[in-house]
């Protein structure tokens, strides 16, 4: 018993070492795809700015920034399922799954809080399959959420027969309407939850064992289950968190529309994922922060409200997005076959 | 080998179970929308109901409506649904295409197995569907623009949202829109911007266009869905709409949107005849099968045009549930 319990207790100190490496060289990966992304989004805002100083106008700032923070808080979650070497296609449905069961409780006369706790309880559960599916059954990712999302999206149109669910009461719709005063600026208060949100997830990447384990994971799983630390349970958590922080990103959008809709998210995963990548998440695994998602997410609002102002055609925006991710990609590998070289 | 046990069965069904006098002759017709649950399309399976009843109790048909439909907007399920149809032998079909290339397969199928197809709303245009029942969504197009040209005075720059790029209606009703704006020199379109017929794709779009033209004086709602959003997820059209500085014309009459008319936010609605949808169908496809009539390919259904002249009259049609007196002038 007592020699097990050292076993253990030394797996950890391997593994946590382990993972100190990883997470330096990490940091040093990151910190250039950050400043990467940063550098497009201000030459992005200058050019739109240039072009049609609107841009600039606070109204139009607070517009941004309420569409990037509920979308951010759902891209937050898929870049741990990211960082862990999985994906998670089953997004987008829990977003309309959460926003569902969240307008349903409040339908049904339930308190506000009550409520979003309904809408994330929904994320937690299709979370739990996906991570179970995944880490304990050794099922595709691919494939595994895949299906969840087809189930997920059924169930919520079977739930509102398929009709909206409309006239949400006004307090609940304040989280995704309201800005907050700070002093002389106004933040919408959707934006500060995004903040809190990305500081609890960026808390539990950097500061807490578990966050170790989650680069380690996707970096060399081999390794952690050699010293003994149940890989299966840290991807079980990555994808319960990811389905969570979808339902939060679900009932944000819902307060800011004022209305769920069983259709609503439909194709966003995809929007997600793109996001999580272009901030600089790898999808071999390992790789990715929190701020690189968050600026990820702003540069690609930031380029679909920029076509708007630059008069360009919408129907365009999808091919930019696309090249978009093709050039961080392709950016990132020659930076790490040079590295390679030496 | 499974066919003929099956009609083995069926003929001792028959054989026993046939009532001793069969006074009236069954009439089986499917209505077959692109999903089920949708409001507008619950309203136009009333539509179909109704007309059965109407027709059963003139006889000399006992008309049977099979009111369904896939569970999702999807092609092919779509097709899964009219083969069963087709394997039912039902008298006729009445259906509203989710993909036009993927629905005529089937419908040729149902042909040449005897059974008539129509389609409504969304055609399949290459198969040999006797005829499509439909706004005109050119022409609705073109009413919006007349509308919209009015209500500014003909001139400022106005913008479009449209749903789905490629989505042969929404063109077409873009298509009218355009065309009649362009014989007023002093009004430009200054957007198009698409909303995927995704509501939030749709805030964002229109919040979007109103920041970059400030001076923005009108739009044209392809479809209904960034209205669907409650107050407040569009404040700069809001406040703009309220005041009356940006004018607003879109297509579909929903219960809520003609709250929004009577509010003050929109100028005009142009609204499709859901329940006709279902309840012309029906009798369309009747007077196929018991009469063999023939129709024109095309079948317009005419548009509803509410303006605050007869918004009243509207909501008090979805109050009751009746469609069928016709609405006050706009």
């Amino acid at each position: 018993m007592d020699k097990r319990a050292t076993r253990i207790g030394l797996g950890q100190r391997q593994a946590r070492s382990v993972a100190r490496l990883s997470r330096q060289s990490w940091r040093a990966l990151a910190s250039r795809q950050e400043i990467i992304i940063l550098a497009c989004l201000v030459v992005a805002a200058l050019v739109i700015g240039l072009w049609n100083p609107n841009f600039y106008q606070a109204t139009n700032l607070l517009n941004l920034a309420r569409g990037v923070s509920w979308f951010a808080v759902a891209a937050l979650g898929v870049s741990m399922v990211i960082l862990v070497g999985g994906i998670d296609l089953s997004v987008g449905a829990v977003m309309a799954l959460a926003g569902v069961l969240c307008a349903s409780a409040l339908h049904a006369g339930l308190p506000v809080p009550l409520a979003i706790l309904a809408g994330v309880a929904g994320g937690l559960g299709v979370g739990f399959l996906n991570g179970v599916l995944v880490a304990r059954l050794g099922l595709p990712p691919f494939i595994v959420t895949l299906g969840t999302m087809g189930l997920v999206r059924g169930v919520t149109v079977g739930i509102t027969n398929g009709a909206p669910l409309r006239d949400l009461p006004p307090h609940f719709r304040a989280l995704g309407q309201h800005d907050l005063y700070l002093g002389p600026l106004s933040v919408p208060l959707s934006l500060v939850i995004m903040a809190l949100l990305a500081v609890l997830v960026s808390l539990l990447l950097d500061r807490t064992i578990l966050g170790r384990y989650i680069y380690t994971v996707g970096r060399d799983e081999q390794a952690l289950r050699l010293v003994g630390v149940p890989s299966a349970s840290v991807k079980i958590t990555v994808y319960v968190l990811s389905g969570v922080l979808a339902a939060c990103s679900g009932v944000l959008m819902t307060a800011w529309l004022g209305v769920a809709a069983p259709t609503a998210a439909e194709g966003y995963e995809l929007e997600i994922i793109a996001a999580a990548v272009i901030g600089g998440a790898s999808l071999f695994g390992g790789e990715g922060g929190v701020l690189g998602v968050v600026l990820g997410t702003t540069l690609m609002l930031v380029v679909r409200n920029g076509f708007v102002f630059l008069g360009l055609p919408t129907y365009l925006q999808s091919g930019a997005i696309g090249a978009m991710i093709l050039t961080v990609v392709l950016i990132d590998h020659l930076w790490r076959r040079r590295l390679a070289r030496g | 080998m499974r066919g003929i046990t099956l009609l083995l069965l069926l003929l001792v069904v028959v054989a026993c179970g046939a009532p001793a006098a069969p006074l009236r002759q069954r009439m089986t017709l499917a209505w077959v929308s692109k999903s089920l649950g949708n409001p507008v399309f619950d309203h136009g399976r009333n539509g179909a109901l109704a007309r059965a009843r109407e027709l059963s109790a003139a006889g000399p048909y006992t008309v049977e409506v099979i009111a369904t439909g896939s569970a999702s907007a999807d092609a092919v399920e779509q097709t899964r649904v009219l083969d069963d149809l087709i394997a039912r032998r039902v008298d006729g079909i009445a259906v509203s295409c989710n993909d036009p290339i993927a629905c005529t397969e089937p419908i040729n199928r149902a042909v040449a197995a005897g059974i008539p197809v129509m389609t409504w709303d969304s055609d399949a245009p290459e198969s040999q569907r006797f005829t499509f029942l439909s706004i005109d969504n050119y022409a609705a197009g073109r009413v919006a623009g007349e509308l919209l040209a009015r209500a500014i005075d003909g001139s400022g720059k106005v913008a479009v949202l449209t749903g789905v790029p490629g989505a042969l209606n929404l063109e077409q009703r873009v298509r009218g829109f355009r065309d009649t704006l362009a014989a007023y020199p002093d009004i430009t379109i200054v957007a198009e911007v698409t909303s995927n017929e995704d509501i939030s794709r749709g805030v964002q779009g229109v919040e979007d266009v109103m920041q970059a033209h400030r001076d923005l004086r009108g739009w044209f709602f392809a479809g209904m869905w960034p209205l669907f959003a409650d107050r407040g997820a569009m404040p700069l059209w809001e406040q703009a709409a309220r005041t009356g500085r940006v004018k607003t014309v879109s297509f579909d009459t929903l219960p809520f949107q003609l709250e929004l008319l009577r509010d003050g936010y929109l100028t005009a609605l142009i609204g499709q005849h859901y329940w006709g949808w279902g309840y012309d169908s029906v009798q369309t496809l009747y007077d196929r099968v018991a009469h063999r009539t023939v129709f024109p390919p095309f079948i317009d259904t005419g548009m509803d045009i509410v303006t605050i002249n007869n918004v009243e009259a509207m909501i008090r049609a979805w109050e009751t549930n009746d469609f069928t007196a016709p609405l006050p002038p706009p």
